[in-house]
């Protein structure tokens, strides 16, 4: 075997360690909730409380709602970017970027300071206001993923000319953009909402300074409060993890397996 | 009145204007070519139809009724492009019955109207695949019946065949054409190939510069270049600089060899100097070759090119090239003899600049 080689299955070998070794330690002690014996105990309690199914639905149902508002916004906003103002592309690409240099919780007071109950728009005055200003910071954090996805995607076809083959044949501008572009940046969407999924479900930030009842800030509870059960919820947050970006494969997969050919 | 008519179109970008006052009246059923190099703004004027540029000033009617204020979607044209512009996403069949179903057509229309148009580019077969499991040629031909489907009053075909290879680009312009007269419809078609638009097309517009430089038949254009630029764009041509003796008896001096034109040059003066245009297969070196003027030169080189053999030859400090047919009696001369060159004086073109 050559030295090259040799030291590239080192460096591997150490890298796999730094990652897997913690990820094993963590599911051993999960499952040493019974003494003397491996057990899913933990899972078991996790399972059976009430307050988790709540959050994890509720941050199932606004990773949704995130996923279909922020694809609403970005989707049209990718397009009409390259068929029609490339020149503000660079501006747009930084202005998506943004959410990954401010931080979350400066974001989340410049919300609380826009819309608290004693402003114009007062989103934070009720339960739905408030459930509607976590959505739309969600999609905020997960806007340099989404664009950059469905960009790319964008990019794989011709834009322009499908756009203008469409019109030719008389079609308007809600049927060009769902019936036309919106299936051939499929995969851009899925990986899109994969990775928002992934963010939404476990991010602690927004939901607890906005005072909701979301996967993250359970996850921090239980981990403060118990021995065995966080252990147990950070294998399940890294499974949700893991299948989305398993998910994520499938589809550029099947992506590569059928090129969108124009 | 013409059943498609472009009147004094402009367009610029910016401060650059890149199509002058473009003028053409197209007839129902005619075949027109663009024909131009790159960046010509044949390509502008054809948009400029569909609807995708908007003119800077002047007029575009189909069928007496103006466009210029028509969103593409409403001038029913059919459009195919160089990329071919198949939606990925949907099949061959829902690739045809797009248009129909924008249209609001019934289901039963659609599949037969979708069925027809398949057997008109015969790729009735292939109706469940999708446009990447097709070949090149195959995706223009379903893009020309997804064009025509929706009955355009007007085909635009943007350079159709530039993607293909060779061999698929000759079957498919004769598939076209002959696709054009059944159907008889109003065809615009850009190329920058001068064999394709000699072969198909009705008429010609050679453009050059945002201009129409001539507008004519295949023969007319070929033939009778009216511009210099038409003239070295089309075919090959021998430009020959000649000094006018005589502009009333059409007499000028090719070097110090003296020739009587069939062309007027009357508009000239005695010592102007005059372009003149020779095809290269117009001239021969038999003695038996039908001729009423002669040229006498050095041969510079001959180059054996398959059928034909290409001489060139110096006369007076130009250049002139011809071809001769290729067979087992023929020898080509050889550089430094002196040879006589024998054509028709109507051969010879007064060319403009």
């Amino acid at each position: 075997m050559k030295t090259s080689r040799l030291g590239a299955w080192i460096s591997i070998g150490f890298g796999a360690i730094y990652f897997v070794l913690p990820l094993i330690a963590t599911v051993e002690f999960s499952l040493r909730m019974r003494r003397g014996a491996y057990s899913f105990d933990a899972y078991a309690s996790v399972f059976s409380e009430a307050q988790f199914r709540e959050t994890f639905g509720y941050s199932m149902l606004m990773a949704l709602l995130t996923i279909v508002f922020g694809m609403l916004l970005v989707v049209p906003t990718a397009y009409w970017v390259r068929l029609r103002l490339p020149q503000i592309r660079p501006i747009v690409e930084f202005i998506t970027l943004l959410p990954l240099v401010i931080p979350a919780i400066v974001i989340v007071f410049g919300y609380l300071r826009m819309y608290n109950s004693s402003s114009i728009l007062p989103l934070t005055g009720s339960t739905t206001g408030t459930n509607i200003l976590l959505v739309l910071s969600y999609i905020t954090l997960s806007l340099p993923y989404m664009y950059r996805a469905v960009d790319t995607a964008m990019r794989a076809i011709d834009v322009r000319t499908l756009t203008e083959a469409a019109e030719s044949l008389g079609a308007g501008w809600a049927t060009i953009l769902f019936k036309c572009i919106f299936p051939n940046v499929m995969s851009g969407v899925l990986s899109g909402a994969f990775i928002t999924l992934a963010i939404v479900m476990g991010e602690f930030t927004m939901a607890a300074l906005l005072n909701r009842p979301a996967f993250g800030p359970y996850l921090q509870l239980v981990g403060a409060n118990r021995a065995y059960e966080p252990s147990a919820l950070a294998v399940i947050a890294f499974s949700i993890t893991w299948l989305s970006m398993g998910l994520l494969q499938l589809v550029s997969r099947f992506h590569k397996a059928a090129p969108a050919k124009s | 009145m013409a059943f498609l008519e472009l009147a004094n179109l402009k367009k610029s970008f910016g401060n650059t204007q890149v199509v002058h006052d473009f003028n053409m009246q197209i007839e129902k059923g005619e075949f027109i070519s663009f024909l131009g190099p790159s960046g010509c703004g044949k390509t502008t004027v054809l948009r400029m139809i569909a609807g995708f540029e908007t003119p800077s000033a002047g007029r575009i009617a189909i069928g007496g009724k103006e466009q210029n204020n028509l969103k593409p979607n409403k001038r029913n044209i059919g459009m195919v492009f160089q990329a071919y512009a198949l939606f990925p996403n949907m099949t061959v069949h829902d690739n045809v019955a797009f248009g129909l179903k924008v249209a609001g057509t019934q289901a039963t229309e659609i599949d037969a109207r979708v069925k027809d148009m398949l057997g008109l580019i015969k790729l009735d077969h292939l109706a469940d695949r999708y446009p990447y499991q097709l070949s090149g040629g195959q995706q223009q031909r379903v893009a020309l019946a997804r064009a025509l489907a929706v009955r355009p009053q007007v085909l635009l075909l943007d350079e159709p065949l530039s993607a293909l290879d060779a061999k698929i680009r000759v079957s498919l312009r004769e598939e076209i054409r002959a696709i054009q007269q059944k159907l008889g419809i109003t065809t615009v078609f850009v190329t920058h190939d001068q064999e394709e638009a000699l072969s198909i097309s009705d008429r010609i517009v050679v453009m050059n510069a945002g201009r129409a430089d001539q507008i004519g038949t295949p023969f007319e254009i070929y033939n009778t270049p009216a511009t210099r630029f038409v003239a070295s764009f089309v075919g090959t041509l021998n430009m020959i600089e000649a000094k006018v003796v005589d502009p009333s008896a059409n007499r000028i001096q090719i070097g110090d060899q003296g020739v009587t034109l069939k062309q007027s040059v009357a508009a000239f003066k005695a010592g102007d100097t005059v372009s003149l245009a020779l095809r290269p297969e117009a001239g021969s070196l038999a003695e038996s070759a039908p001729c009423d003027t002669k040229l006498t030169g050095q041969v510079v080189s001959a180059h054996f090119l398959g059928s034909v053999i290409r001489t060139r030859m110096n006369v007076g400090g130009n250049v002139i090239s011809f071809d001769m047919f290729n067979s087992p009696g023929v020898t080509p001369p050889a550089a430094g003899e002196t040879v006589t060159l024998r054509f028709m004086a109507a051969d010879l073109l007064v060319i403009r600049d």
